[in-house]
């Protein structure tokens, strides 16, 4: 039984990342082989954990480091829209963040107040 | 962005005082300006303002509601109705009663050091950094709106609506309450805040009180400037001359 269970865990999980847009910026970085985060399976299991670190000490201290910066997440995962050269927000279905946050049905409450997209003039 | 004095009385109930430069001057000196940008912030600093009413006219103050706006991102909601509408920074008319003196005031978060927005919140989500500039923490507040209540200077303001294209810098969201933030995210970069910015003249100076080699600190020595509602002793940042 325990056996079984981890087969479809383990499918499960691999299901959910096995179609991630990455994001234009996120690909290019993974095809030119360098490595942005260390371990890809810590990232994915407690980004919340980082951010949320990152967003005490940015609101509360002050300290504007760009570790763990949820803009910078954005402007790294986001995608274009080819034929109008226009961002698609992260949290829109099938883009990066949706992705496997809608697969997994967890609630994405980020987006209620934060930009989906990089900052205006950067395109 | 005109808003009369029918809610609470503003009217200033000190006359000129110099309480406030005392205060100024006994703080710390600083000599720096330190990137601070990694490190956290420290109490040695306490930002502040001082508004010159005689030098700013009206329509430099419409300016600094607009930079506001612009930098911030509010002022653009659709669905809000007319008392539902955000106002950070707000244009006010203030009159002394005896001599029938009209002032225009420029009035927005004062930045209390003993801010009654923070005492009443229940989940932590007012708050006041080290360095004096007072913050909602969205990711905590509840949208209960007692710091709403609780603020003399009606400076706060509820997001009712869903908005989208957040400035990066500045997020906001429905269901939270929101504030002059004092151009923390510039402020933090060693610049001034916007509405500053706007003001083409000395007549808003933005600084450390407790530095004493900064314009601000160095004027509130020389003239006589007042807080509004300083009988409240919340010893505001946001410090008023010529009324
Ligand atoms: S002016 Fe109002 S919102 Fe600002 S710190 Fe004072 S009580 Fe809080
Ligand atoms: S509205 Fe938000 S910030 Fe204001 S008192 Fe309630 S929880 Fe605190």
């Amino acid at each position: 039984m325990n056996r079984l269970l981890i087969v479809f865990l383990t499918l499960l999980v691999s299901s959910v990342f096995a179609h991630t847009n990455l994001g234009e910026q996120a690909s290019s970085i993974k095809a030119s082989g360098k490595v942005f985060h260390e371990s890809i399976s810590i990232i994915r299991k407690i980004h919340p954990e980082f951010l949320r670190h990152k967003r005490d000490k940015t609101l509360r201290q002050g300290v504007r480091t760009d570790e763990y910066s949820l803009k910078g997440c954005v402007s790294c995962h986001v995608n274009k829209d080819k034929t109008n050269n226009q961002y698609y927000s992260v949290d829109k279905k099938g883009q990066f963040c949706s992705d496997c946050h809608e697969q997994v049905s967890v609630s994405l409450d980020c987006f209620s107040c934060h930009r989906t997209i990089p900052k205006e003039g950067s395109l | 962005m005109n808003k009369t004095l029918n809610r609470r009385d503003f009217i200033k109930t000190t006359s000129a005082t110099t309480i406030g430069v005392a205060t100024v001057a006994s703080g710390i000196t600083l000599t720096t300006f330190a990137s601070t940008n990694k490190v956290p912030v420290t109490n040695e600093k306490r930002w502040g303002m001082l508004i010159d009413t005689n030098k700013l006219t009206e329509a430099g103050i419409d300016g600094m509601v607009s930079a506001c706006q612009e930098e911030q991102g509010w002022g653009s909601e659709l669905h809000s109705t007319g008392s539902q509408k955000p106002g950070w920074i707000k244009k006010l008319k203030v009159k002394d009663k005896a001599t029938g003196k009209v002032s225009n005031l420029a009035l927005m978060c004062q930045h209390c050091e003993e801010p009654p927005c923070v005492d009443v919140c229940p989940t932590n989500a007012s708050m006041k950094r080290e360095d004096g500039i007072v913050l909602v923490d969205k990711h905590l507040c509840i949208g209960c709106r007692y710091c709403m209540m609780a603020c003399p200077y009606d400076a706060r303001s509820f997001v009712h609506e869903a908005l989208r294209n957040q400035k990066e810098h500045m997020p906001r969201g429905k269901g939270t309450v929101e504030s002059c933030t004092m151009c923390v995210h510039k402020v933090d970069k060693g610049e001034v805040p916007a509405c500053v910015a706007s003001v083409n003249s000395d007549a808003v100076i933005f600084g450390d009180l407790y530095d004493a080699s900064s314009k601000i600190n160095q004027t509130l020595r020389t003239v006589q400037s007042a807080q509004i509602r300083a009988d409240l002793n919340l010893n505001t940042g946001v410090r008023y001359s010529g009324i």
